[in-house]
């Protein structure tokens, strides 16, 4: 037997509220990760309910969007954005600990992020 | 420099308390600990972007290098979250299989998490005798899988190896003696007074702290929260008898009293599973390429961790994502430290059992 | 009233201060040994001490600054000066101030370097002098009820018992700041006796090399010391006694160690409530009685 899990997608405007609300309900912040797509990314943001029930949102921003941090909300937030910035180039602004790029100490500008493919 | 000002202390990353580099920033007031601000990277390898180096077969070996103490916990999450792209189910007896060689990886990280702990507090005995039990249980990982430490015993599809009838006897035979052994080195740890002074009252977390820092295992549970990846029956654990360990107190002997009843319960699952063990294959073959997306959580020594896995059709993989227990808990350790006194630092970093290797990939 | 001749005296301060070393490294190997023993391991020589006292000797010399090899040298020397004192039959109070200004020299050479772990090891030896300093008082003051003099020769050849029948609540109150002194477990708060514990060796943090030998050797030679204080406890005026008194001074030794590998390390409120405690329950109220009774 296999845990089931839910996949949500949502909006990237809508990420602050969606986190409130959960952190309202007793949620905790289990994970958030980014996966590269050219010219942007999508993000990740996995809580787990009381009952620990694993449910995913998702969203797609391109690389012009400035996300708001949710680390006020989720105070674990933090690594997981200062990943998705360093390594993703996702702009996450008002980080609550922004390492500024050098969380992993890296010489490498974003190494994760895929290029912009031609003619885009 | 520790004047009634405000001081500085550099705590780490090459502190000798710490088996693997993290630094700490601490803002001290006399010995009063004021703010303290985390810097990870030392042992940054990047290990997630491998993956478009490597192809998802190969992969498996590299992820098992993330850290050498859950190493089989990693391969195996890696495998169920490919398998799970795959949409395969694995033969019962590797299920088996996989959950018997994960709960021996608990009680050795468990005790080698008490002999760190006691080797903080300065118990240089105790430290001594927890790592030699120990090592019955490496030899065991030895016997059962060819190596100590990196155990290549999984395979997407399965294991690779089984075990005999006679093999699981032995090991349950041992885990029986080893039982009254491991019973009087904890109750040290829970009953000695030097130590009941350490541990009593450090890093206090509550139980609404833990959830909005995201603590996550021993950590958690030890908060009073009630929640274990097990529970939710990834594996053959849905067919095991246990119960999920907590307790009220929130502090660092809380901690140490939920991780000590972990290896009994750990042991008790092994005896369990070896009675229960289906007959049968432990391997089925896959093919093609995966394509699509998992998510799988399993618990590890130090907490819950979150494998991911994107594929995209072809035998490299979009995304590998593994999201460790420490990650996650290195939040709570910097939220217990303030107003803690500097001889604590080293015993509350170690009470949320660091794996930093793991934490940095 | 007899008295020992000066040459004895002066003979006994010149075989402390050349046997001392050796004495002290011995203890020092036995104590690896057992302790070893004890966690089960095989342990090292027992001549480890010496072996490890010749290497760093013949290492590079390599220090934070030279004022800080000053202060060590001084450590040294009242150590030495301390320990010839007692055995050429000085003052006890003498001896044991002798005994604190060397101890202060340690701190401040530990202090002079600016390390963090350094002062906050230096801090803590501060702390621990304040936790032993009334007990060596009393113990001194406790000698000086129970046999008129402060003066150690004197006491040798005037009582007929030993000190430990009328001072055994000083000799357990003794007990207690000697884990401090021989820094074991649980109050070796100020360099944790291995150097991957909180303070990394704290108060010896700065010292590498030949430089560090000196201070080992210190150590040797105030433990040989503190030995000698604990036989004073079962010494009279029997020349026999000696030999006992060594005996249980070795004893005393062996449960030093059982108690360093049965303890975790305390904090510093913790070490000061409980030797303040042993201090005053053990210590005062023994010499308490001891005047209402003589």
């Amino acid at each position: 037997m296999r845990e089931n899990y839910k996949i949500i997608d949502i909006s990237y405007s809508d990420i602050t509220d969606i986190m409130l609300n959960c952190q309202k309900q007793g949620d905790r912040l289990v994970q958030m990760h980014a996966v590269s797509i050219p010219s942007g990314a999508i993000l990740y943001y996995s809580v787990s309910t009381g009952d620990n029930e694993f449910v995913t949102y998702k969203t797609q921003v391109s690389d012009d969007v400035v996300l708001p941090s949710i680390s006020s909300i989720y105070p674990n937030a933090i690594l997981y954005e200062n990943e998705m910035k360093e390594l993703f180039g996702v702009n996450i602004d008002c980080i609550s600990l922004d390492y500024n790029n050098r969380l992993y100490r890296i010489n490498v500008e974003t190494p994760f992020k895929k290029p912009a493919k031609e003619g885009e | 420099m520790i004047m009634s000002k405000r001081s500085v202390i550099p705590f780490g990353p090459q502190h000798p308390v710490l088996p693997e580099p993290i630094h700490l920033d601490l803002v001290l007031e006399d010995e009063k600990i004021i703010e303290a601000i985390p810097s990870i990277g030392y042992v940054h390898r990047r290990l997630e972007k491998l993956i478009d180096k490597r192809d998802f077969k190969d992969y498996l070996y590299v992820i098992e290098r993330l850290c050498g103490i859950c190493s089989f916990m990693h391969g195996m999450g890696y495998c169920e979250a490919v398998e799970r792209v795959f949409d395969t189910e694995i033969p019962d007896r590797a299920k088996y299989l996989r959950m018997i060689w994960c709960e021996m990886s608990r009680i050795h990280s468990h005790l080698l998490w008490l002999g760190l702990l006691a080797d903080a507090f300065g118990f240089d005995a105790l430290f001594m005798q927890c790592w030699r039990m120990r090592e019955k249980v490496l030899d065991m990982f030895e016997a059962s899988t060819g190596g100590r430490v990196i155990f290549s015993v999984n395979t997407i599809g399965g294991v690779r190896k089984d075990m005999s009838k006679d093999m699981l006897k032995g090991f349950v035979n041992e885990f029986n003696s080893m039982e009254k052994e491991i019973r009087r080195l904890t109750d040290v740890f829970l009953h000695d007074y030097s130590v009941e002074t350490r541990l009593r009252g450090l890093g206090i977390l509550t139980k609404e702290d833990a959830l909005r820092f995201g603590a996550v295992g021993p950590m958690m549970r030890a908060s009073s929260i009630a929640q274990d990846t097990r529970k939710t029956g990834y594996l053959a654990y849905n067919d095991i008898d246990f119960d999920i360990i907590t307790s009220d107190e929130c502090d660092g002997y809380a901690r140490c009293f939920v991780r000590i009843n972990e290896i009994f319960q750990s042991i008790n699952i092994i005896r369990q599973a070896v009675e229960k063990i289906p007959d049968g294959q432990i391997s089925v073959p896959i093919k093609g390429n995966p394509d699509g997306e998992a998510f799988v959580r399993l618990e590890q020594p130090r907490g819950e961790a979150i494998y991911y896995v994107k594929g995209n059709g072809t035998k490299f993989l979009d995304r590998v994502r593994v999201r460790t227990p420490t990650f996650t808990n290195l939040t709570s350790l910097i939220n217990i430290l303030p107003g803690s006194e500097l001889a604590d630092v080293g015993l509350q970093i170690l009470t949320i059992d660091p794996c930093v290797s793991c934490t940095e990939r | 009233m007899k008295s020992i001749p000066l040459e004895a005296r002066l003979i006994a301060a010149a075989i402390y201060f050349i046997a001392a070393p050796f004495i002290g490294g011995l203890l020092s190997g036995v104590d690896r040994v057992i302790s070893a023993r004890m966690q089960g391991r095989k342990g090292p020589s027992i001549f480890q001490g010496f072996y490890d006292i010749v290497k760093l000797l013949s290492k590079q010399r390599n220090c934070v600054n030279k004022i800080q090899v000053m202060y060590l040298g001084s450590f040294l020397f009242f150590i030495i000066f301390t320990g010839a004192l007692f055995f050429a039959g000085c003052d006890l109070l003498m001896i044991f101030f002798s005994l604190t200004t060397a101890n202060i020299f340690l701190a401040v050479a530990a202090a002079s370097t600016n390390s963090p772990y350094a002062t906050m090891g230096a801090q803590r030896e501060l702390l621990q002098m304040l936790a032993y300093e009334p007990m060596t008082l009393l113990t001194a003051v406790g000698f000086y009820v129970a046999t008129g003099t402060f003066k150690s020769a004197e006491m040798l050849t005037q009582i007929d018992l030993p000190a430990i029948v009328s001072l055994p609540g000083v000799f357990v109150g003794f007990l207690f700041i000697l884990v401090i002194k021989l820094r074991k477990h649980p109050y070796d708060l100020s360099t944790s006796h291995h150097a991957h514990q909180e303070v990394v060796k704290g108060i010896s943090t700065e010292f590498s090399g030949p430089v560090y030998a000196l201070m080992e050797l210190s150590h040797w030679y105030e433990n040989v010391f503190l030995m000698g204080i604990v036989s004073m406890f079962f010494i009279n005026n029997n020349p026999w006694s000696i030999l006992w008194s060594i005996a249980a001074s070795v004893i005393v030794y062996l449960v030093m160690i059982l108690v360093d590998n049965t303890n975790a390390r305390m904090k510093w409120d913790n070490m000061l409530k409980n030797t303040w405690i042993a201090t005053m329950v053990l210590g005062a109220l023994n010499i308490f009685i001891l005047h209402i009774f003589k």
